[in-house]
């Protein structure tokens, strides 16, 4: 197995895998999304609401703020030695909002919080949580704990995370005559019109639509399309609260627990028998 | 995760697993199809809303299929560690 970091930006991440399959890309995927942990605001103890929002409805908008992790200084509650409903200073961080609007309309925003760790705060400072008009106050008592993307969605860390087969790309240049309608057809700008020939620009952005094959006026078509079963493109991007080399490395060794786990389980269960 | 023997004979196996899903059973059965000795491998998820799969194993006759089952945990660990491998390196270089 190969893998080549095609590109890593701010949040967003590419790999280029190679000799993996389907199902084990999948696994990864599915862990990604759905069993790594982050952190999210998951209680929240109004103290004083009188603006056009109800109370629910703000708590909701909390909840989907995505918070910066600190996954090491942390427990799962359900892993918490705590045992407590309500949490200790190892599994919950609170976070406090006490704004007014004083004269005229005003919107409040996350970076309005404060945070009893200051390295669990808000990703972004921008996001708008609700309109105050004048002499409306919001008060409250927000408390962030870990949790995991299959109990609710603000616990997921990524926004996006897809995999692509590695598109292969033939052009039979015996058979083209560069007429150049693949050029003109093909969406991504894959292809480009070179002299008397057709060559490849850029091989990544291509979606496999065949597009180009359909509209080839040769036949059989002088250029074929079709993807190596072994080699994924990875991309996955962040919602800001784990870099996204951590969220890769969080869901393989999540999944490589997993794993153990179900070894054990078997090996009980075999020993049960006999 | 609790396992539950629902078959058991010299060449099938048919087990429920509460808490594990598509993620780890399609990894699985793909594997334990890539063995020669497993003539039938596959699995169900009884209900969308309760996490319990059903794991099916047929050998044919030659192997017992705990092993298989165990050989194909083995192989999907195995590439999990080399996936964590070369993510390492990988990150390394840039």
């Amino acid at each position: 197995m190969e893998i080549e970091v095609l590109e890593k930006v701010d949040m967003n991440m590419r790999l280029l895998i190679r000799g993996a399959d389907v199902p084990f890309i999948n696994a990864l995927r599915r862990t990604v999304i759905t069993e790594v942990p982050c952190m999210a605001i998951d209680e929240v103890v109004i103290i004083e609401n009188s603006s056009v929002l109800q109370d629910e409805t703000i708590a909701h908008r909390l909840g989907l703020i995505p918070l910066k992790t600190d996954l090491d200084g942390y427990n799962l509650p359900e892993e918490c030695p705590c045992k407590s409903e309500f949490g200790c200073n190892l599994c919950r961080v609170s976070l406090t909002l006490d704004v007014e609007s004083k004269e005229g309309t005003r919107t409040v925003y996350s970076g309005e919080f404060i945070s009893e760790n200051p390295d669990i705060v808000p990703v972004s400072d921008k996001i708008p949580i609700v309109k105050l008009a004048k002499e409306q106050k919001l008060k409250l008592e927000a408390y962030a704990r870990l949790g995991k993307g299959k109990k609710h969605a603000k616990w997921q860390p990524v926004s996006m995370c897809t995999y692509k087969f590695l598109p292969q790309i033939r052009i039979d240049s015996k058979r083209c005559d560069a007429c150049g309608k693949c050029v003109e057809v093909c969406s991504r700008k894959v292809l480009v019109k070179a002299g008397d020939r057709i060559e490849i620009r850029d091989l990544m952005p291509c979606t496999l639509c065949q597009d180009c094959v359909d509209v080839c006026p040769q036949n059989p078509p002088a250029v074929d399309v079709s993807w190596d079963e072994n080699t994924f493109i990875l991309n996955l991007e962040s919602a800001g609260a784990l870099p996204p080399e951590r969220i890769m490395s969080e869901a393989v060794k999540i999944l490589d627990k997993q794993l153990k786990e179900f070894v054990r389980q078997i090996k009980v269960k075999k020993s049960e028998k006999s | 995760m609790k396992v539950k023997t629902l078959k058991k004979t010299s060449s099938e196996l048919k087990i429920e697993v509460e808490g594990i899903g598509h993620t780890i059973c399609n990894l699985l059965q793909k594997r334990l199809l890539e063995d020669e000795n497993v003539d039938l491998a596959g699995y169900d998820i009884p209900h969308p809303l309760s996490s319990n799969s059903v794991i099916y194993i047929r050998t044919k006759g030659n192997m017992k299929p705990e092993e298989a089952l165990r050989n194909a945990v083995k192989k999907a660990h195995e590439m999990n560690k080399e996936f964590s491998k070369e993510l390492k390196k990988a990150l390394k270089k840039i």
